[in-house]
C-alpha cells in the first residue's frame, strides 16, 4: 500500500494553528506518509511537526466554508487546526484518521527515519541480557544464563536469554513452562548485593480448578531459598481474583505445596480498569469548569492517584520483604506483563542505586519491561482521547513512569536523571521515530528485524548533547535504600504530564533554567578556586618566603 | 500575678519526648513563665527544644498507672508527646501548661520580656507608615493628601492616626463619613498605581440600613476619588444577597442611584468561623493516617480551603485587573474591612506592584495592609486548629493569605523575592512568638500598651544580614509586569510545605531547597573572591 493513496489533498495553505499557550500561527500544511506539518515560513516561528502515529483521536467542526480539525494527541496535547475549504477539510481529516490508525508495523515511521545525528552507541546493543549476567556473575556464582528460550519456543514473550537457578536445568524450565501462563515461568528479576537475597517474576501457575501442582515448579523456586529460609510470594491479585482465576485454569501456590513460601496478596488493577482511570483523569484535568470541588471530586472519581499509591505500596512491600526481612520474593499475578514488572521494576529503583542513574534507568526499562515482554505495542496503541473500544491498551507503563516521578519528587537529589526523561519515555511509548517500543515482545521485535531497521532510543538518548538536558542538577550519588512515603498526602498528580498543556511553565521553565545555570557557574567557580589553590601551594613549596607564617 | 502562682512543678527529669523527625529522647522538662524547655541529658548529645507556650494550641493527657504522657498540638501544627514519670508531675505540668499557654493579658507576653542581645530596643520600629508611605510616592501629592485627622484614634479606633485621602476632603468631612461607615472604616487609599495613576482604596461597609440612608459626604469622597474618570468599581467581598440581608443589622451598599458613578462587583469570599472550620477540617485531612486515597481527597475537598484559597486569589486577580488592565480606581470592603478587604487588597498589590515583591517591600506591605490597618491579629489568631475551645473571633485570614501569596510563588518562581522560608516563618510568627509586632488588634492598642517601646520588631529582625540571605529566593530576578496568578483549580495546590510540614517525606524536600540555598551563597562568596583575585 503506498501512503499516497490515504492522502488526498498533501497541502492547503492558509491554515491557522492553535496551540496551547502559544501564538497562533498561520502556514502551510502539509501532510507526509508519517507527519503532520505546519510551516509558516517565516523564520522565527516554530513549525509544528506532528507524527500520525501520536494522534490519538480528532473532531471536526465547520463554521461556514472554515472547517476546523481538533487534534488530540496521545501525549495529551490539544491542538486545532482552521483549514479554509470544505473539502480540504474533509480530506485531510479523513487522511489523518487513516494516517494514524496504521495497524502494521512495518510501516511505522521509525521503519522510515534515518538519523540525522551521528550514532555513537548502538543503543540496541547497550544493554544485552548477556552483560547483565557478568555483572550477576560478578556477586555471585548461584544462577546461570539458560538458553532454554532461544528459538522463543519455551515462552514467546521472554527473551532468549534469561537468568535461573544454577541447579535447574532446561529439561525442569520446559516443565515448569508448561505450568505457568503463556510459559513465562519464575526467573531472576533483582539480586540484592546486600543480602544475597533475590526477587524473581512470573506469570500465574496453572492450578486450575483442582488443584494441579507441578513439582518441578516447586523445585525451581525452592532453589533460590537459603537453607530453613522462607520466601515471599507477592501475588499482584487480591485473593477472590486468585480463587475465580482458578475456575480458567490459572491459580497461585497452596500452603500445602509450597510451605516454605507466605503468599500476600495486593490488588492492582487490571488493564481495562487503569485505561478508564486515565481517560478520567484527563477529562477532568481538561475540565474547564472554575471549580475546586468539581475538579478535586473528578480527580478522586478517577482513582489514579489510587492506582499509584497501590502500586508503590506493593514495590514498598516487596523491597521491605527483601532488605529489611532478608527474604527472597516471588512476584506475579496473572499474565506477568503488566502490574508485576511495575512491582519489580519499582521496587529495584527502592532498592538499587544503580538504577537511579541515567544508563542504570535505561537498563531497568530494558531488562524488565522490554525484555520482559511488556506489550508496548498493545498497551499503547491509543491513550486517553481515543474514541474507539479499548482492546488492549493501558497506561501501566505510564503509570510506572508515574511512580517514579513521585520518588524522584521525595528524593530529589537521588536521581541522576530529571523528570524530563521520564516525560521522554512516556512520549516515546507512544509515539516516536525510534524503533524501541514497537513490538509486544523481543520475539516481534527479531522478526520485525527492528535492531537492523530500525534506530533505537538509546542511540539518541546516549550522546553528550541529550544526556545534558536530561540530566539532574541536583544529583548526588545515593547508595543507600530510598523509602518513599505512599501516604496519599505525601502523593501528588504528575503535573509534568497530566497538566503540561494546560498551563503555562514558561515561569516554571525559566526558574529550572536559572537554577542549572546557578550549579554550573558555582561548579565553574569551584573549579577555578581549586586551581588557584594549587597553583598557590605550588608557589609556596616553591619559594619559602611566600609562606606566610 | 506572678507566673510562679502557676507552676507547681518546674522541673520533671527522666521524661521521653516524641516529636515528628526526630527519635524519641530523654531528657529534663522545666517550665517557664513563658516556655517549655526539654533538653536531652543523653551520652553525646545536647539537644534542646524550645517551646514558646504560647505557640501551644491543645494538650491532651493520659494517665496510665503512676505514669502519664500529655500531648502537646501546637499552633504551628507541630504534635509533641511528653511520657512524665509520676502522675502528680504529669497533672501538674499539664496545668501549668493549660493556663501559662493562653494568659489573656499581652502585657505578660513574651516579646515584652524577650531581650536578646544583639537588638536593641532603640532600633528603629516598623518598616512603613502612611507617612512614610505617602512621602515615597510623590505622584500622590497632587491630589492626595495626609489627614491626621484620626490621631486620637476618636474617629476610627482600629485606624493609625494618619491615613491618605483625597486632597479635596477635608477632616471634617471625614468625621462625617467616618460616621457612616461601620467601625469608622472611612475609605482610606491603600494603593498608588504607578502605571496609570489609578488608586485602590479600602473602607467598611456603609451603614445605609433598612431605610437606604445616604451619605453626601461619603459620596463626594468616593466622587473625589475618580475625579476627571468616568467611573470607578467597588469590590465587596460579599454576595449581592449578602449585601442585602446587611441592610437589615444597619449595614448595606452603595446603590447605584447615590453612586452613579460606581459599578459594584459581588464577590462572596468566605471569612470569620466559616474559615477557622475550613482550616480544623484540613489540618484534621492531613494528619489522617487511614492511607486511602480516597479519604484524604474528599476530606481535602470537603475541607473547602483550596477553595477559599481560589476564590481569594480569583478576587483578588479581577481587582488587579479593574486597576491595571480596565484602567479603573477601586474600592474595596466587606463588611468590616478588616479582613476580607486586606487580603485581597494586599494580593492585588503583589500581583501588580514589583516594590511588593522584594523581601522588604512585602513585610513593608504586611506592616500597612494588616499590622496598621488594624487585621484584629490576637482575636483572629488566639487559637489554631486544634484548639477544643470554643470558637470566638479565631479565623485564619492572614494564614490563607500566606498560602495565597506561596500559591503565587510557586507559579512564578522567579518573580518574588523572598522565599517559601519567609512564609513559613510568618505563618508561626502571627500565632506565637517573640516579636511584638502581631500583638494586639489596631494601631491604638499597640500604643496604649507600648509595643513599640517594650518589644522587638519582627520586620527589622527578618532583614538583619543573616536571616535577610536565608529569607531571599536565590531565584529572584526583578520583573516590572504584573503577575498574573493561574486560578485553575488544576493550577492550585496545597500548601504541603506548611499543612504537611511535620511528616517524614518533606524533609527531604527541604534538603534539596537548602542544597541550592547554600549553592547560590557559596557562588556569592566565590564570586567575591574571584573579583579579588582579580584585582591583585
Amino acid at each position: 500500500m503506498e501512503f499516497a493513496e490515504l492522502i488526498k489533498t498533501p497541502r492547503v495553505d492558509g491554515v491557522v494553528l492553535h496551540r496551547p499557550f502559544m501564538p497562533t500561527v498561520e502556514g502551510t500544511l502539509c501532510l507526509t506518509g508519517h507527519h503532520l506539518i505546519l510551516s509558516s515560513r517565516q523564520d522565527n516561528t516554530e513549525e509544528l511537526w506532528l507524527l500520525h502515529s501520536n494522534i490519538d483521536s480528532i473532531e471536526k467542526r465547520f463554521v461556514g466554508s472554515v472547517g476546523s480539525i481538533i487534534v488530540k494527541c496521545k501525549d495529551l496535547r490539544v491542538i486545532q487546526l482552521d483549514i479554509p475549504g470544505m473539502e480540504e477539510c474533509l480530506n485531510i481529516a479523513s487522511s489523518i484518521e487513516a494516517l494514524s490508525t496504521l495497524d502494521l508495523v512495518s510501516l511505522m515511521y521509525p521503519f522510515f527515519y534515518r538519523p540525522m545525528f551521528e550514532v555513537i552507541e548502538d543503543g540496541w546493543n547497550s544493554f544485552l541480557p548477556e552483560a547483565a549476567f557478568k555483572d550477576l556473575e560478578s556477586m555471585t556464582d548461584e544462577w546461570r544464563l539458560s538458553e532454554v528460550n532461544k528459538d522463543f519456543s519455551v515462552c514467546p514473550s521472554y527473551p532468549p536469554l534469561v537468568a535461573v537457578p544454577k541447579d535447574v536445568d532446561d529439561d525442569t524450565l520446559r516443565k515448569v513452562a508448561t505450568f505457568r501462563h503463556s510459559g513465562r515461568f519464575p526467573v531472576l528479576s533483582y539480586y540484592h548485593k546486600k543480602n544475597g537475597m533475590v526477587m524473581m517474576r512470573a506469570s500465574q501457575p496453572l492450578t486450575g480448578t483442582n488443584g494441579r501442582r507441578c513439582k518441578e515448579d516447586e523445585k525451581l523456586i525452592n532453589a533460590t531459598l537459603r537453607p530453613g529460609k522462607r520466601g515471599y510470594i507477592i501475588d499482584t491479585r487480591t485473593i477472590n481474583v486468585a480463587q475465580q482465576a482458578k475456575a480458567r485454569g490459572g491459580g497461585f501456590e497452596s500452603e500445602a505445596n509450597y510451605p516454605q513460601w507466605r503468599r500476600i496478596h495486593k490488588a492492582l488493577e487490571r488493564s481495562n480498569v487503569l485505561q478508564e482511570s486515565l481517560i478520567k483523569l484527563v477529562e477532568a484535568c481538561n475540565d474547564q469548569s472554575h471549580s475546586m470541588d468539581r475538579w478535586l471530586s473528578k480527580l478522586e472519581a478517577s482513582n489514579w492517584q489510587t492506582h499509584v499509591k497501590e502500586i508503590l505500596t506493593t514495590a514498598c512491600l516487596a523491597a521491605q520483604c527483601i532488605d529489611r526481612e532478608g527474604a527472597s520474593v516471588l512476584v506475579h499475578g496473572t499474565e506477568g506483563t503488566d502490574s508485576t514488572l511495575q512491582v519489580t521494576s519499582l521496587a529495584q529503583i527502592i532498592l538499587d542505586p544503580a538504577c537511579r542513574t541515567i544508563r542504570g534507568f535505561q537498563g531497568l526499562v530494558e531488562r524488565e519491561w522490554l525484555q520482559a515482554g511488556h506489550p508496548f505495542q498493545q498497551r499503547c496503541a491509543q491513550s486517553a482521547y481515543s474514541n474507539s473500544k479499548p482492546r488492549q491498551e493501558a497506561p501501566v507503563f505510564l503509570l510506572f513512569l508515574d511512580c517514579v516521578w513521585q520518588i524522584l519528587r521525595q528524593f530529589p537529589c537521588s536521581f541522576e536523571f530529571s523528570e524530563s526523561f521520564l516525560v521522554l519515555l512516556f512520549e516515546h511509548a507512544y509515539a516516536s521515530q525510534f524503533g524501541t517500543f514497537l513490538g509486544n515482545s523481543t520475539a516481534e521485535r527479531a522478526k520485525l528485524s527492528l535492531p537492523e531497521k530500525t534506530v533505537s532510543l538509546w542511540s539518541w538518548v546516549n550522546r553528550p548533547q541529550e544526556l545534558e538536558r536530561l540530566t539532574n542538577p541536583l544529583y548526588e550519588a545515593n547508595s543507600l535504600v530510598i523509602w518513599p512515603s505512599v501516604a496519599p498526602q505525601s502523593l501528588l498528580l504528575w503535573e509534568g504530564v497530566f497538566l503540561r498543556w494546560n498551563r503555562s511553565s514558561k515561569c516554571l521553565d525559566e526558574a529550572y533554567e536559572e537554577m542549572v545555570h546557578i550549579i554550573e557557574y558555582n561548579k565553574e567557580l569551584q573549579n577555578k578556586v581549586n586551581t588557584l589553590r594549587r597553583q598557590l601551594a605550588q608557589l609556596e613549596t616553591e619559594d619559602p618566603l611566600l609562606q606566610t607564617p | 500575678m506572678e507566673f510562679s502562682d502557676h507552676i507547681k512543678t518546674a522541673n520533671v527529669e527522666d521524661v521521653v519526648l516524641r516529636q515528628p523527625l526526630h527519635p524519641p529522647s530523654r531528657g529534663t522538662v522545666c517550665i517557664t513563665g513563658h516556655h517549655l524547655l526539654f533538653s536531652d541529658r543523653e551520652e553525646g548529645s545536647s539537644r534542646q527544644v524550645l517551646l514558646l507556650l504560647r505557640n501551644i494550641d491543645a494538650i491532651e493527657k493520659r494517665i496510665s498507672g503512676s505514669s502519664g504522657t500529655i500531648t502537646i498540638k501546637c499552633k504551628d501544627l507541630r504534635v509533641l508527646h511528653l511520657d512524665i514519670p509520676g502522675m502528680e508531675q504529669c497533672l501538674n505540668i499539664a496545668h501549668s501548661i493549660e493556663t501559662l499557654s493562653c494568659l489573656d493579658s499581652v502585657s505578660e507576653m513574651y516579646p515584652f520580656f524577650y531581650r536578646p542581645p544583639d537588638l536593641s530596643l532603640h532600633n528603629q520600629w516598623g518598616l512603613s507608615s502612611p507617612e512614610k508611605h505617602y512621602s515615597q510616592i510623590k505622584e500622590l501629592h497632587d491630589k492626595w493628601r495626609l489627614s491626621t485627622v484620626n490621631s486620637d484614634y476618636s474617629l476610627c479606633p482600629s485606624y493609625p492616626p494618619a491615613v491618605i485621602v483625597p486632597k479635596s476632603t477635608d477632616d471634617d468631612l471625614l468625621k462625617k463619613v467616618a460616621k457612616f461607615r461601620q467601625g469608622g472604616r472611612f475609605p482610606v487609599l491603600c494603593y498608588y498605581h504607578r502605571k496609570n495613576g489609578m488608586v485602590i482604596m479600602r473602607s467598611s461597609q456603609p451603614l445605609t440600613g433598612a431605610n437606604r440612608k445616604r451619605c453626601r459626604e461619603d459620596e463626594h469622597l468616593l466622587q473625589a476619588m475618580i475625579d476627571g474618570s468616568d467611573k470607578g468599581y467597588i469590590i465587596d467581598t460579599r454576595s449581592s444577597q449578602q449585601a442585602q440581608q446587611a441592610r437589615m443589622t444597619g449595614g448595606g451598599f452603595e446603590s447605584k442611584s447615590s453612586y452613579s458613578h460606581w459599578k459594584r462587583l459581588h464577590r462572596q469570599m468566605e471569612r470569620g468561623k466559616a474559615l477557622q472550620e475550613s482550616l480544623i477540617k484540613l489540618v484534621e485531612a492531613c494528619g489522617d493516617e487511614s492511607h486511602n486515597m480516597d479519604r484524604w481527597l474528599s476530606k481535602l475537598e470537603n475541607s473547602k480551603w483550596l477553595s477559599h484559597v481560589q476564590t481569594a486569589l480569583s478576587t483578588a486577580g479581577l481587582l488587579a485587573e479593574c486597576v491595571e488592565r480596565d484602567g479603573h480606581s477601586v474600592l474595596v470592603h466587606g463588611s468590616e474591612g478588616t479582613d476580607s478587604t486586606l487580603l485581597i487588597s494586599t494580593l492585588a498589590q503583589l500581583i501588580m506592584d514589583p516594590c511588593c515583591r522584594t523581601l522588604e517591600g512585602f513585610l513593608a506591605l504586611l506592616e500597612r495592609e494588616w499590622v496598621q490597618a488594624g487585621h484584629p491579629f490576637q482575636q483572629r489568631c488566639a487559637h489554631s486548629a486544634y484548639s477544643h475551645a470554643r470558637l470566638q473571633q479565631e479565623s485564619p485570614v492572614f494564614l490563607l493569605m500566606l498560602d495565597c501569596v506561596w500559591q503565587v510563588w510557586r507559579q512564578f518562581p522567579l518573580a518574588l523575592g523572598f522565599s517559601e522560608a519567609l512564609l513559613l516563618r510568618l505563618a508561626n510568627e502571627v500565632y506565637a512568638s517573640n516579636y511584638g509586632t502581631f500583638l494586639c488588634n489596631s494601631h491604638q492598642e499597640r500604643c496604649a500598651l507600648g509595643v513599640t517601646e517594650n518589644t522587638h520588631c519582627l520586620f527589622q529582625a527578618l532583614l538583619r544580614p543573616m536571616e535577610r540571605d536565608y529569607y531571599s529566593n536565590p531565584l529572584y530576578e526583578p520583573t516590572e509586569l504584573a503577575i498574573w496568578p493561574s486560578v485553575h483549580p488544576q493550577s492550585l495546590q496545597l500548601w504541603r510545605g506548611f499543612f504537611l510540614r511535620w511528616t517524614e517525606h518533606t524533609r527531604q524536600l527541604e534538603e534539596a531547597q537548602e542544597e541550592i540555598r547554600n549553592m547560590v551563597i557559596e557562588w556569592g562568596k566565590l564570586a567575591l573572591s574571584d573579583a579579588l583575585s582579580m584585582n591583585t
